[in-house]
This record gives C-alpha cells, structure tokens and sequence, in this order.
C-alpha cells in the first residue's frame, strides 16, 4: 500500500509537469493577447508595449515557462494579468465553493443513484425498474445548462421556493443548503444516472450469486440479507463512478456555475481562458488535474480496502 | 414495505421544500413594510477588474470607481455641459495653460486632504509609462501637472487640448489619494472623495460598499451597496424578479419584454452615447474600394435590425451620434440609404457578384445579432458572407492587428466628446492600435486635429461636424444603431438617474 | 506457409460471428427502450437525407417580419425564431449538423483511440508511455480540454470536432488496451506468434475482431457524449458559428427568449434529449445483448 502511494505520487507530480507545460504552450500558442484584453478597445501601441513589458511577456516563451515552474516549485503561483492579484488566493477564495458544489452533488447522485439502483434491482422488471432505467438514461441526456435554466424557472421563479443563484451561506447553514440544493441537482444528474445503472446490475450479480442463495435458504429475512450481504458489494461500483466521474463533474462545474452564478474555479478558469489570463488558467487547470488524480489514488485505496483480492502490482 | 419507505422520504422532502417556501416568504413579507432597509444589490455580468482608475479601464470597474472615487469635472446628464465637482474654477491664461482652482476642505475617505498635491500626484501616475496605465492616452497631450498653490492646479499642454475638460471627467481621471496609493493597493483597496467607501471584494462573487458618512456634499441615504456578479444573464433577471437584486444595466433587448412584464419593476431608458457600426478594413481589397462600401452600405437595412432591439437602439447614420458634442442633425439621414436595387446595380457593375467576406464578430453583446442580420441581408444581394466569432480579447487582439475583412464594434463614447470618438477610432495617428479600420485620409485627420487643438468650443463643433460628414462619405464606418441606454430596478429604488453614457451614480439613490 | 495453415481457421470465424450478430440482433430487437432508440436514430437519419425535400425554407433564411411565430402557424408549423427562420428548416437540419458532428468526432476518436490501445496492449514497452499520455489526456475535465482547445484554434463547428475527438481517445483507448491485454494471452493468439504470422497481421485479423463488442458500445453511447459536448460548447459561445442551425446553439440562444417564444429552446432541447437518450438506450441494449458483463466506464 505504501509503495503504491509513494508511486502514484511521483507520476502525480511527472503528470502535472506534463499537463503544466501543455497548457503553457496551447495558452501562448492560442491567438489573443492579454495585453490588448487589459488596455480595452482604446489602447494605443505604446500603452500594450507598456503593459506586455510589465507582465513580462516580452521574454523568449520557454524562459517564460521556466520562471513559471521555478516559481512553482517555491510555492508561487503567480499573480493574475488580470486583477494583479495572487492566484492562490484567488483560488483558495473559490476553491471551497466549487468544492461545496461538487460534494453536493455527489451526495445528490449517490442517494438518488444507489436507492434507484437497489429498488430496480430487487424489483427486477417492476415497473420501478422500468421507469427507474428509462428516468435514469433520460438524466444522462438532458444538456445540464439546459436543465439548470429549467430548475430555476420552477423552483425559483414560479414556486420562489429556492434562491435563484449564488453561494455564499456556509452549507452548514439552512440558506446554504437551499443556495446549493438546485445546482446539486442540475449536476448530480449525470452521476445519479449512472451510479443508478451501476448499482443495479451490481446488486443483480450479488442477488443472484451463491453466497445469498445459501444465507437466503439458511432462512435469514431477505431485507437483512440484501442490506447486509448486498450493499457492501454494491458500493464497489459506486466507488468507481466517483472516481471516473469525478473528472466529469468538476468540468460540469463551468457550467453550472455559470448557470447559478456561483464564484467557483469552474469559472474562474472560463474568465481566464477568455481573458488569456495566463497564471491563472495554468495554475486551475493545474489543480483541477491534480484532484483529478488524487481522488483516483484514494478510490483505488478505498478499493484495495474493500476488496482484498484487488492488488497493484 | 419498500413503497412505504419512499413515500415516507417524499413526505419529508416535501416538508423541507414547504419549510424552505414559507421561510422565504416570510421574508418577503418584512421586506415590504414600510421600514426599507437601505441597501441596494446591482447584478453585472462580470466581475470589476480593479478599482483604481488609474489602473483599469473597463465598464464595470467603472461603475464601482464611480461611486469611490469623484473626478475634477462632470457632465450634467440632462444638459451634457461639463460643470466643476471636485474642481471649483478655472482659467485658460494661453491656449496651452489650464488653471484649475479646487474646492476647498474635502477630504480623501482615509482623512488625507484632497489638494492640489492629490491631484498632481494622481496624474503624474496616470501619465507615468512604467505605470501603463491602459487610459493614460486622454492625457497625452498634457506636459505637465504643476501645483500652484494649496489648491491650485496648472496643466500645460504641448499643443492646444479642446476635449481637456472632457478627459478629466471621465471616470479613469478620478483623483485618488495619494497616501493609499503609496502605501497600499488602490486597485484592492481603493481610497477617493466619494460618497461610498469601499467594504470589501469577494473576487468573483461581490463588492460591496458602505455609505461615506463624512462625505462632503452630504451623506447618501444608502447604507450599503452590493454589486454581485451574476454571469447569465437571465439568471440575474430571475433574481430581478425573485428580489435578490433590485438593479440591473445594458438590458438586452430580448431580456426587455420578460422585465417589463414583471409587475415590480421599473424600466428606465434614455437615448445614449454609445455607437455600433459595422466597419471595412480599408488596407485589404474589395474593402477599399468605396464602391463596394457603398454597395454594402445600400445593402444592409439598418432600420430592420434597429426594430429588433424593443426601442432599445435607434438609427442614425451620422458616426457622432445625437448625444455626443460634435453631432449635426442634418446627418442624420445623409448615409447610403437602404436601397437592395442600387445595391445589386453597384455589385454588377463592379463585378463584386460572388465576392467572398469574411464578417468577423466577437461573441459578447449584439454583436453577433448584427453579423447574422447583416449577413443574411449581404446574401440576398449576392455577396457571399461568412460569420467569424471569437472571444472578446481575441477579438480586440485581432482587428487592431488588421486581420479582419469587415467587422462589428462599438464605442462608448465615455467623454460624449466627438474628438474622443473621431481621433482614436479613425484618425490615422492611431493605425495599429485603436483605429481598426486603418482609414486614413489627410483631409479627415486636419479637421480632426483641429477639433482638438482648438480651445473654441463653438468652433471645434464644427470641425466635428465636417469631419463626421467626410467619414460617412467614405462609408468607413455604417452606423447599425446609436445606443439607448437602460436599466431596471425594483419599484423601491428611487432616484436612479443613468448618465447618457449608460453610467450611474447612486449618491441621489434611496428605497422607500 | 503459417498463414495457409491458419485458413481453416479464418474461414470459421465469420461464420461464427454471423450467428452472433443475429443472436445480438435479435436480443436487442426483444429490449423495447433499444427499439425505441434505434426508431429515433433512424428518423434522425431520414430526416437529415432528406432535408431539402421534407422543408419549404432554407434553414438560414430570414424574414424579420415573421420573428419569434409561435408553435403552429401558418406556414410555420413549429413556429419561427427571433430572426424570422423556419424552426422546422433548422430542427431538420440541424440533425444533420449533429449526426455529421458525432459521426466524424466519434470516428477521429476512434482511430486515434483504437490505434493507441492496440498498440500499448500489443507492445509492452510502448505501454507504460502511451498509457502516461492517455492519462494525461484523462485529467482534464473534457469540457476543458475542448476550451483549450478551441482557444487555441478558434471558434468553428470543425475545431469542435476536433477537440470532442481528441476528447473521445483516452477513453476509447483504454477499452482498446483492456480487451487486448485479454485476447493476447489467449491460446491461439500465442500459437499464432510462434508460428511467426506478423504482428500487424495478428493485430488486425485477430485481435481487433475481439475488440468490436466494446468498441461499438463506446462509439454508439459516444455518440451520445459528442452531441452533448457539441451543445455545451455551443452555451458557452465556443461551438457552431451561426447562422449554422446546430441544436445547442439553437437552444443557447433560444434561452434569451425563454418568456416571449419558450418554443425557441424547446424544441430544440428536446430534439437533443431524445437523440442523446436514443443513442444511450441503444448503446446501452447492445452491451446487454452483447456481453452483460462488459464493464467499463468512458
């Protein structure tokens, strides 16, 4: 276990490089000047000179990029084009609202996924089931900006029973919880759908293997059996969706947090890229990348927890 | 056994929601007695770059600099006249001499006195190049900024400046105090004479200010302002209707319908400054031709696309528009007027049937709007025209670089000055930066240079006034709309006047 | 000479994945949500083949007179948008700028995908840098890959494909690698090596052939992803340029007229849903048909 930790951390760290350097080139490759975004529509030659110069922009690209990452390695993120404020702490102001977000939704997809997945799965064939599948796939194919805009209309606009944007309530709060109920929604969806059809066909595995034929012929009561045998098995491929969904779900962000407007890194990260504010699009994309593959780590972890017959060589 | 279990978690879900609803509407109720509180939230759709007016030069950081900081001079809204604010007088002993006298006992929100010294400070800043202060070009023809007295001023000019009076009323000119400036970071923190102080910036998410109560003209009757970023913005007419913001600008025309149906709400519309047009890039070929300008210009119905903003755009064709010094009402209809049949003659004769171009918009505002009416309208007179969206910055990097054919813009004309819109925008001084079009023509830029040395007010307008004709002759730029500028605001908010400009200021502003 | 000895072989395998077909065939025929999707995906087809036939306007032709028609008029069945544009022309239309969208990016992606898996499964030593890359690719967020993608070439229907392509291989290639890494150890896989058949021969005749199972499983349900991205993308200004009548652009700038003519999104949203469900339940039939126990997530 420990060999594998220290493993995965020294690709984390090759990775980051990697994506690090990609971003780099592609922001510097891509038309559109920071420079002439600061000035406005009215600045004159001199004044973009001016201001490339004050960025820092004149130098040769891959002496830009070796300042960057020297500058990372002592903890410096930089300082936005934009606003010349510090990037980490641009982050770290949006960092737990995105993170809020994302927590939120995952707890919305489990609950609605797994309770959807095991009811299918014991009443296999019910109407349940059908209608549980067909909602599922349904859930999975509704564009979420779209959803998002829906949600708002009903729930904020014509019932007013939910605020229609923003997040700055702590969660912990009753207002906090409402601000983050309809966007929790709008991108759980998604995962709900397929942490659902997951469960499912887990849980019909499971019912249908040896072990719960024998514990059900023994003549333990069926509910028993299914929540103690079943779910711990079911939790597998849930696990799974969290860590190949969650990739998906912070690029759901951008979106969502668009809709709500809610102050996230998802928009930061698209107010950066229009604006080619270039520490800041590296250093978010970096951390996004980053989360990304430490959540992976700890699914594979948790997995390796669970079910002792999975093994890293 | 299992139905009853979801039917219990529905009944709880629907107790939750039910709770949710009454709270909120409880809320609802106290906010409409009669006990107002004094606070005001304004939606933007993104979010201020700085606060220091030095050092930013966008439309949102405007409206909170704005409400911080105060400049020497202002326009009268109603009467477009410049009048003093933070300045009391002044003199022009020669033509390249300005004296400003101050107004006396103001002071910076931080106690620091406002005088003389603040204001040289400022502009020495401004004009100071490793500052690069993206606006520092409506000082340029200034030498130098001296102190008088305590609270004297003199600017010299290196030739005579006519639009001095109107550079130092825009909102970028606003003096800032020194001490803040030297000792912390204005563009976080800022420090002016105004009547809010700065609160605090959640970046991204919102600014919020308190009232000055030391304010020289008098404390505002707002206690707090909010200004919260809300991208969509139907998301921000969604919370104009739930209450979560009493006020938003620049409506979008086809947001206007939905706002004012709501019954809450109040519309306020006023004839603008802004221009939008659609302009050639006249070093590239067919686009030089005037010819082939002309023809487009007959082409493109503008009165078609000034009916689809709701009132919230009119047609003029004259570049300076009706609210910007330097306008003369003959110009009005003096453009290429919409005539499909002489546009097709034209194309004919000229052999452009076919010609290819390229409409290259940026994806903000109206502008694509403008590109697909103006290119299902070339269509039909038989030019092929294909659409180009880009991000804004890419935008702007690429028509000052010239890579365009023909494209959208606008200009706000924040100093309703013609010399403002005229000089940077089409004067051949500024080809590579910020005239896009690369139009130069001798005559065009004499006349222009002499709007701005002259000090004469009376004559500059004329210069203006010719100078504009030239350019439409040229069909340089094609008018699609002048602005209208808007706003809409809860019934409660009293006293929101919009400046021509599409600013506001809040000082006058109170909830009953 | 070893590929004369494998003929017989050969010749037995078609024969035996032609049963198989029919067998997945008729599973998939008996699944009521995959017929379903399939009578969807085949309407989206005719109606893209036959587009200048089944509408009486061009989907970018305008008539500002007749802006924002509700669902129902005269002349206009299902009403016009704000420019006076037939929305019927540009729902029709636009299936064919969203099949052709999810056609070629799913196929780029595939290419790229399958070339990628094949060879890091086949070949130990290209494996650990290919899968390095793959997982590269796999930590962006796809939505942001696209971003960066499309700022770096530019807004057009074309530079999404490309990125939604691009965004499609890391996933395409590890189903790839997976079903390789199976089949390669498989016996006659191995006798085929000692017999010195090449290994492109191997690669391509035989090892391929047991990847198709997941491979059209993921493009069909990619199909599903590509026309989502391609309509996100479209939201957040960075998709088809108009006037190009693509759905996600369609409802993008339907939203802004959501109150006066709600027909503007809806339609077209639920031209969306309906494609990307038909996609789903068949791509989600065809794994029940054809192996209920392929697991794998893209």
């Amino acid at each position: 276990m420990v060999s594998l930790i220290v493993r995965r951390f020294f690709q984390l760290i090759l990775l980051l490089i990697g994506i690090s350097f990609l971003v780099f080139m592609s922001m510097h490759i891509a038309p559109g000047d920071p420079a002439s975004i600061i000035g406005g529509p009215t600045a004159s030659a001199s004044d973009l000179e001016a201001i490339r110069e004050s960025l820092g922009l004149n130098k040769p690209v891959l002496v830009q990029y070796v300042d960057y990452l020297s500058g990372i390695l002592q903890g410096d993120l930089g300082y936005s084009f934009q606003t010349n404020q510090s990037v980490a702490d641009a982050i770290m102001t949006r960092f737990p609202n995105t993170l809020n977000l994302a927590i939120a939704s995952m707890i919305v997809a489990i609950i609605i996924g797994v309770t959807a997945g095991i009811i299918s799965a014991v009443k296999q064939n019910s109407w349940f089931d059908v209608s549980s599948t067909t909602i599922a796939l349904a859930g999975i194919s509704i564009p979420n900006f779209w959803l998002g805009t829906m949600l708002i209309l009903l729930f904020s606009v014509t019932l007013q029973w939910l605020p229609v944007g923003g997040l700055n309530a702590p969660f912990y709060t009753v207002e906090g919880i409402k601000q983050l109920i309809l966007p929790a929604i709008t991108l759980g969806t998604g995962s709900a759908a397929m942490i659902a059809r997951m469960s499912r066909s887990t849980m019909l595995e499971v019912i249908r293997a040896d072990y719960i034929r024998t514990a059900k012929a023994k003549g333990v009561r069926q509910r028993g059996v299914i929540w103690i045998h079943a779910l711990r098995n079911a939790m597998i491929p849930v696990i799974t969706v969290i860590g190949v969904n969650f990739g998906a779900l912070l690029g759901g962000t951008i979106i969502t947090e668009q809709v709500f407007a809610i102050n996230g890194v998802g928009r930061l990260m698209i107010d950066a890229i229009a604006a080619r504010d270039f520490p800041v699009v590296q250093a978010t994309v970096l951390l996004v990348a980053a989360l990304f593959v430490l959540v992976n780590l700890i699914v594979d972890i948790i997995y390796a927890l669970i079910d002792p017959r999975i093994s890293y060589d | 056994m299992k139905k009853k279990i979801t039917f219990y978690l529905l009944v709880l879900l629907l107790a939750f929601v039910a709770g949710c609803s009454s709270s909120s509407g409880s809320d609802s109720e106290s906010a409409g007695a009669s006990n107002v509180p004094q606070e005001l939230t304004y939606a933007t759709t993104s979010d201020a770059v700085g606060l220091s007016p030095i050092d930013t030069n966008d439309s949102v950081s405007s409206n909170v600099i704005a409400q911080v900081y105060e400049t020497l001079f202002t326009r009268n809204p109603e009467t477009m006249e410049i009048e003093p604010l933070l300045a009391e007088s002044y003199e022009t002993p020669d033509e390249n001499t300005w004296e400003i006298k101050l107004k006396e006992g103001i002071k910076f929100q931080d106690g620091t006195d406002f005088n003389a010294e603040a204001v040289k400070y400022t502009f020495d800043q401004f004009m100071d190049e490793e500052r690069a202060a993206p606006r520092a070009s409506l000082l340029a023809p200034v030498e130098s900024v001296e102190v008088k007295d305590e609270y004297t001023v003199v600017i010299k000019t290196t030739e005579p400046y006519g639009p001095l009076l109107a550079a130092l009323s825009h909102t970028n000119a606003s003096i800032v105090s020194p001490t803040a400036d030297k000792e912390g970071d204005i563009n976080s923190e800022p420090v002016g004479t105004g009547p809010f102080v700065f609160e605090e910036w959640a970046e991204g998410d919102h600014i919020t200010l308190m009232k000055n109560e030391d304010y020289w003209q008098g404390e505002p009757s707002l206690e707090t302002v909010t200004l919260k970023v809300v991208p969509e913005y139907s998301t921000a007419v969604s919370m104009l209707e739930t209450g979560e913001v009493q006020f938003l600008d620049k409506i979008p025309a086809e947001h206007l319908s939905r706002i004012e149906s709501m019954s809450d709400v109040e519309v306020q519309t006023k004839p603008g400054t802004p221009v939008y047009y659609l302009g050639f890039n006249m070093e590239k070929e067919p686009f030089n031709d005037p010819e082939f300008r002309k023809a487009v210009a007959y082409a493109v119905d503008r009165q078609a696309y000034v009916d689809q903003l709701n009132g919230l755009g009119v047609k003029n064709d004259s570049i300076i528009g009706p609210k910007v010094f330097g306008y003369d009402e003959s110009a009005k209809d003096a453009g290429y007027p919409y005539d499909v049949e002489k546009a097709k003659q034209i194309i004919e004769e000229n052999g452009f049937t076919g010609q290819k171009v390229t409409l290259l918009a940026s994806n903000s505002g109206s502008y694509m709007k403008m590109a697909e009416i103006v290119q299902s309208q070339l269509t039909e007179v038989g030019i092929d025209a294909e659409i180009e969206s880009m991000e804004w910055g890419t935008f702007l990097d690429t028509t000052s670089e010239g890579n365009f054919e023909m494209t959208f813009m606008g200009w706000t004309n924040s100093t309703a000055d013609g010399s403002e819109l005229l000089y940077p925008n089409l004067h051949s001084d500024n080809i590579g930066s910020s005239n896009r079009m690369r139009y130069s023509n001798e005559e065009f830029d004499a006349l222009v240079d002499e709007s701005r040395t002259l000090v004469d007010q009376e004559a500059r307008q004329k210069k203006l006034q010719e100078a504009n004709k030239i350019a439409m002759e040229d069909a340089v730029w094609i008018p699609m709309n002048h602005d209208v500028v808007s706003a809409a605001y809860d019934k409660s908010v009293k006293g929101l006047e919009l400046d021509p400009t599409g600013e506001w200021k809040l000082y006058n502003v109170t909830r009953e | 000479m070893a590929s004369e000895a494998l003929q017989p072989n050969v010749g037995k395998k078609p024969k035996k994945r032609e049963s198989q077909l029919l067998q997945t065939t008729r599973k998939l025929l008996k699944n009521k949500l995959a017929v379903f999707g399939l009578i969807v995906i085949l309407l989206q087809m005719i109606m893209a083949v036959t587009a200048p036939w089944i509408v009486s306007y061009t989907p970018i032709e305008q008539s500002l007179s007749d802006a924002e028609l509700g669902i129902g008029s005269e002349g206009h069945w299902l009403g016009t948008d704000n420019y006076g544009r037939d929305m019927w022309s540009r729902l029709v239309y636009g299936a064919r700028v969203s099949l052709l969208v999810g056609v070629t990016s799913v196929v780029i992606g595939l290419a790229g995908g399958i070339t990628l898996g094949l060879l890091a499964g086949y070949y130990k030593k290209l494996d650990g840098l290919i899968m390095r890359i793959v997982d590269l690719l796999f930590a962006f967020p796809g939505i942001l890959l696209a971003m960066l993608i499309i700022a770096m070439l530019g807004t057009s229907l074309i530079n999404v494909v490309i990125a939604i392509s691009i965004w499609s291989i890391p996933g395409c290639a590890r189903i790839v690698r997976g079903s390789v890494l199976s089949v390669k150890k498989q016996e006659y896989v191995l006798a085929m090596r000692s017999m010195g058949a090449s290994d492109i021969r191997i690669i391509l005749k035989h090892i391929l052939p047991n990847c198709t199972a997941p491979i059209i499983v993921f493009a069909t349900m990619r199909m599903a992803t590509s026309i989502l991205s391609t309509s996100a993308l479209s939201f957040l200004g960075l998709g088809a340029q108009p006037p190009t009548p693509e759905w996600g652009a369609m409802i993008a700038a339907g939203q802004d007229f959501m109150w006066s003519s709600p027909h503007m999104t809806i339609v077209p949203g639920i031209a969306i849903m309906l494609v990307v469900f038909a996609f789903n339940v068949v791509g989600d039939g065809l794994r029940d048909a054809l192996d209920p126990n392929m697991d794998f997530n893209n």
